[in-house]
């Protein structure tokens, strides 16, 4: 107890020393917890914005094989999907049914390569939400044969709200084909992944792709929670697999394979009667974004930017302590000559050290939950680039309390590390010589 | 007096007999069946092609491929030569696959006969044999005539909801059975691609063009000009149709 008052005391003695000393280490600690925060919720919320964009966290395709080994993309019982859905009693909020195709949208001399989502505008609340339109309105998506594009895709066309472009595409079973759309509404443009699709009615998507209008080509399923895509998945595959033919949803093959490719390389390999389904979830999605890595590969930049603080630290730590103990060599002396077991002297220094650590890491945490605090409450808008990685407009941070231990611990290990040596030279140090010490 | 009455009456029975002959249509489905022959080789058949793709506003594209075929045996090889940037890229058609090989990357990646060919309006089915008479059926003909030449004027449909262009027109020409210009309609009917082929060669037994015009009727503007060179009938060895070959290449 008496070592510990004394710990604190010395480091009161020399505040200016210790108030660097802690603010190079709160520094450390507040840099590493800023970007885990922000990685934390990385993948949530582009999780979140994606479900939107794509109409789900989990998604059911049927596919026949023709006799020529031609696969078609088409869901003809919807019934079965649906009633597996309520039976999986997986937490779906509600499904959504779509048909797309892949295309070159076309206007006078310009065209772009475009995916086309259909889908039914009356009950399409989650794109209404997440699309922020920059001109035009959904009200214009009555119109069946209406379309929105984002801005970058209407820059690069060259077309206005109200305009006609021609889509050339293939039909569902592979024919050339060629239809018209009305601009309807052009959105902004969220950054990496905004010319990812454009948005359409499902009935002219149908016709174009040469499917009767009560069928669809995926099943849409949104889930309370983006955490909940995983278990779900698996619940409603099994669910599935009992009532219809499925594609397993097996590892991919090689690293160089994603989820999606796998499944993909499986229905190329496999031949079946009648509609086989496959089950899909944005996880799958994402990873085929490789953003799991992205995310590790940030995590991993912020422990590095931590290590090198912290060996600059260390050796700041190792000097300033060697320093002290020049200081309070006569002090230690006297403490040795009062009776003071070597030890003691070295758990003193020690003692100061995790001190200044422990301090140190929590006036970074502290800074860190003012600055994540401020930057949550800043409304960044939903037309800036950064949408996809904001929830409803703004950063978000979030953090494992485990984590957070870990790194308190990890700080405090390498400052003690850091004293340890100074400590022990103190300890060893001569009573008599160090009474008669000059200092 | 008789002998004349009967005399009338055979030269109007034979008048008569003889008109449905006179109006019969002519065998379209021996005419597709020929344009397929006159264009699949049962030899091995090799070329030069020099693919020249304009867009308005743009240098032209011009690639120089050297192309393989093996139809009995349903193979095809494209290697492109030129540019420097394209060059080892090719496209093998076996087992009913159509790859496509980046030496970049080296990789192969699924193609499809029905993409066209790097990025110009040419699609890869062009360098490849057809099957008109399995695939289509006509619907309508008449009699016309393209330049100078005496044609018949073909609507198509396909067979199957499988085929590239569900709807196609041909001028066929009468007196050779060749195709002088095709037209490519999608299934809403619309006009997407215009085909002409104003020069032919004669390989061997066969007829194939030698210079195709491609016109991209949607995307106004874009058109594309194949010539074939140096056709040749000679035997092909067969490691020409494999993946290590398009590898080996490139080394």
């Amino acid at each position: 107890m008496k070592s510990i008052l004394i710990a604190f005391r010395n480091l009161n003695r020399q505040k200016k020393r210790s108030f660097l000393l802690g603010g190079a280490i709160a520094f450390g600690i507040f840099i590493i917890i800023v970007i885990d925060g922000f990685t934390g919720s990385f993948v949530q919320n582009i999780g979140d914005n994606f479900s939107h964009l794509f109409a789900g966290h989990i998604f059911v395709g049927g596919i026949e094989k023709t006799q020529s080994g031609r696969q078609v993309e088409i869901i003809r019982d919807g019934k079965v999907l649906t009633d597996a859905v309520a039976e999986s009693k997986i937490p779906a909020k509600y499904l959504t049914k779509s048909s797309g195709f892949r295309g070159t949208l076309i206007f006078q001399n310009n065209s772009v390569m475009q995916q086309v989502v259909g889908t039914d505008w009356n009950d399409s609340s989650y794109l209404r939400d997440r699309l922020v339109l920059k001109a035009g309105s959904f009200q214009n998506m009555k119109n069946p044969e209406g379309l929105i594009i984002s801005d970058k895709v209407a820059k690069k066309l060259n077309v206005q709200v109200g305009d006609t472009v021609l889509a050339q595409l293939r039909t569902a079973t592979g024919q050339a084909n060629v239809g018209e759309f009305q601009i309807a509404a052009i959105s902004y443009d969220p950054g990496f992944f905004g010319s990812i699709a454009a948005y359409a009615t499902i009935q002219h998507v149908n016709e174009l792709v040469n499917i009767p209008p009560q069928e669809y080509q995926t099943l849409g399923i949104f889930l309370d929670s983006f955490q909940q895509t995983d278990p779900a998945a698996t619940k409603l595959y099994d669910t599935l697999a009992k009532k219809v033919s499925m594609f397993k949803r097996e590892p991919p093959s090689s690293q160089s394979q994603n989820p999606m490719q796998a499944l993909m390389k499986q229905a190329k390999d496999e031949s079946w009667q009648g509609t086989r389904y496959r089950l899909f979830t944005l996880n799958d999605i994402l990873n085929s974004f490789h953003l799991p890595q992205i995310v590790a590969a940030i995590n991993t930049a912020g422990l590095v930017i931590l290590l090198i603080l912290f060996v600059i630290i260390m050796v700041g730590i190792t000097n300033t302590f060697r320093m002290i103990m020049f200081e309070r060599t006569k002090e230690i002396g006297t403490m040795r000559a009062l009776g003071m077991q070597r030890k003691n002297v070295r758990n003193l220094f020690l003692l100061e050290a995790l001190f200044l650590s422990l301090g140190g890491a929590i006036a970074g945490l502290v800074a860190a939950a003012i600055v994540m605090g401020g930057l949550h409450l800043i409304y960044w808008g939903t037309s800036t680039p950064l949408f996809l990685f904001l929830k409803e407009g703004h950063m978000t941070f979030s953090l494992s309390p485990l984590q957070v231990i870990g790194y308190i611990i990890l700080v405090a290990l390498l400052t003690l590390l850091a004293a340890y040596f100074p400590a022990r030279s103190a300890a060893k140090l001569n009573p008599a010589a160090a009474l008669g010490a000059t200092r | 007096m008789i002998r004349r009455s009967r005399t009338i009456a055979l030269a109007i029975f034979a008048l008569v007999a003889g008109i449905p002959a006179l109006w019969a249509d002519p065998n379209f489905t021996a005419m597709l069946a020929k344009i397929d022959e006159l264009n699949n080789f049962p030899t091995d058949f090799s070329a030069v092609a020099s693919i020249v793709s304009e867009k308005p506003g743009e240098d032209p594209n011009v690639i120089q491929a050297q192309m393989f075929r093996r139809d009995r045996d349903k193979k095809f090889l494209i290697l492109i030569l030129a540019p420097d940037v394209q060059r080892g890229q090719g496209y093998l058609e076996v087992d009913n696959n159509l790859w496509f090989y980046d030496p970049q990357s080296r990789e192969f990646s699924h193609s499809s006969l029905k993409e066209n060919f790097q990025s110009s309006d040419a699609k890869n089915s062009d360098f490849n044999r057809t099957s008109l008479a399995k695939d289509y059926t006509v619907t309508s003909w008449k009699e016309g005539t393209l330049g100078v030449y005496p044609v018949y004027i073909l609507d198509l449909k396909g067979t199957n909801d499988e085929v590239t262009y569900p709807y196609m027109r041909l001028w066929i020409r009468k007196d050779l059975g060749i195709v002088l210009k095709s037209e490519d309609y999608s299934l809403s009917k619309r006009l997407m691609r215009s085909a002409y082929y104003p020069n032919y060669v004669k390989v061997g037994e066969q007829y194939i063009p030698s210079r195709m015009l491609f016109i991209d009727e949607l995307d106004k503007g874009n058109k594309t000009q194949l010539t074939l060179r140096d056709p040749s009938v000679a035997a092909l060895p067969d490691y020409i149709f494999t993946k290590p070959y398009l590898e080996r290449v490139n080394r």
